[in-house]
């Protein structure tokens, strides 16, 4: 590109372009702002009980909650619930918690570490989306506690299998046994 | 340095310090979050009675947000209420908002002889504690105002008894 010539006539160097500084600056803001995120203050409630969800078969989804150390669930304020409902969910007994005495509310059990829920989907159809959402309420040992909290997976069955189903007159046997 | 270099340096410079004042006044500006929808609140007691918060304009006024499910929340109380009943002739007044059933509050305030007003809130309620600073939206969240309407202090979790004091002794 074309540059004025200088006074002395002589076209100028190119300066090079220090740019150094600009990353070194941001690298050096993102770490003052990390810093001040990690420095032990409360999870939001989203991560401090993740949810994850997915499909084992098409018709067992497998719930877990993912709780970080520090925290804990009460298991009587688990919920499940699916949309469409009329994908039919079953929800077995959930597992046992820890016992605890609440003053107030008596005995309580409560979730810490993983939790793992098998559900049942009765009446999905093969390639249906499905939302299966995880309702809990939770606090954190170091004194905080957060209203019930919602999280929502998708997920999506498996479309129809290859595998040809046996025909409705009855006794007739898959072709490929 | 030649000019369009420095040029480009100064409204460089001139455009940082104009973000960097921006994000301050921004960080600021949140920081001190206005009382008037506090203020314009009117909760039920547990009596079923609306109590609107502006009737204790003027007062140092300390909301507790709680809730019976939330354990650290009922054993901070007590000692509320044991300075409610020292600071309160000398213009402390506490309240809480309980986001919970109305039962369960009446109940827990006739065990522990809850000595201040025990409002009744909800969704709004605790949406509302976001927007004064309470980011997790999580319980037990402390608001002290001072007699001009103005937040002094914000807390989240429980408060050290001494804490507390601290606080309110510089305003009495």
């Amino acid at each position: 590109m074309d540059r004025p010539p200088t006074s002395t006539g002589l076209l100028p160097k190119r300066q090079p372009r220090d740019g150094r500084a600009l990353p070194a600056l941001a690298a050096a803001l993102l770490l003052v702002a990390l810093s001040a995120f990690s420095q032990g203050n409360p999870l939001p409630a989203e991560k401090a009980f993740r949810f994850s969800a997915r499909l084992l078969d098409a018709h067992t989804v497998e719930a877990r909650f993912f709780i970080a150390d520090g925290y804990y669930l009460y298991r009587d304020k688990v919920h499940f619930a699916i949309e469409p409902a009329s994908a039919g969910l079953s929800v077995p007994p959930l597992p046992g918690g820890k016992v605890k005495e609440d003053q107030f509310f008596g005995r309580v059990e409560t979730y810490r570490g993983d939790v793992v829920v098998n559900l049942t989907l009765n009446d999905a159809k093969p390639g249906q989306h499905v939302v299966i959402e995880a309702q809990s309420q939770g606090c954190a040992d170091i004194g905080l506690c957060y209203p019930p909290t919602v999280q929502r997976v998708n997920l999506a069955l498996p479309e129809a299998s290859m595998v040809p189903q046996t025909s409705g007159d009855g006794g007739k046997k898959p072709w490929f046994n | 340095m030649r000019r369009r270099v420095r040029n480009a340096l100064l409204l460089g410079g001139v455009g940082a310090l104009a973000l960097a004042a921006g994000v301050w006044f921004a960080a600021w500006d949140r920081g001190r979050p206005s009382t008037d929808a506090l203020f314009a609140l009117e909760l039920p007691d547990t009596a079923g009675v609306k109590q609107p918060l502006r009737q204790w304009r003027g007062k140092i006024l300390v909301v507790n947000f709680w809730a019976t499910w939330c354990e650290p929340c009922r054993e901070e109380m007590p000692e509320f209420a044991r300075t409610q009943s020292e600071l309160g002739p000398r213009g402390v007044q506490f309240v809480g908002i309980a986001v919970d059933q109305a039962d369960k509050v009446s109940r827990f305030a006739k065990e522990i002889n809850l000595n201040y007003p025990a409002l009744v809130g909800g969704y709004e309620a605790m949406e509302l504690s976001r927007r004064v600073g309470n980011e997790l939206v999580a319980l037990p969240f402390t608001i002290v105002i001072d007699r001009n309407g103005r937040i002094a202090d914000t807390h989240l979790g429980p408060m050290k008894p001494q804490q507390l004091r601290s606080i309110l002794d510089k305003m009495l």
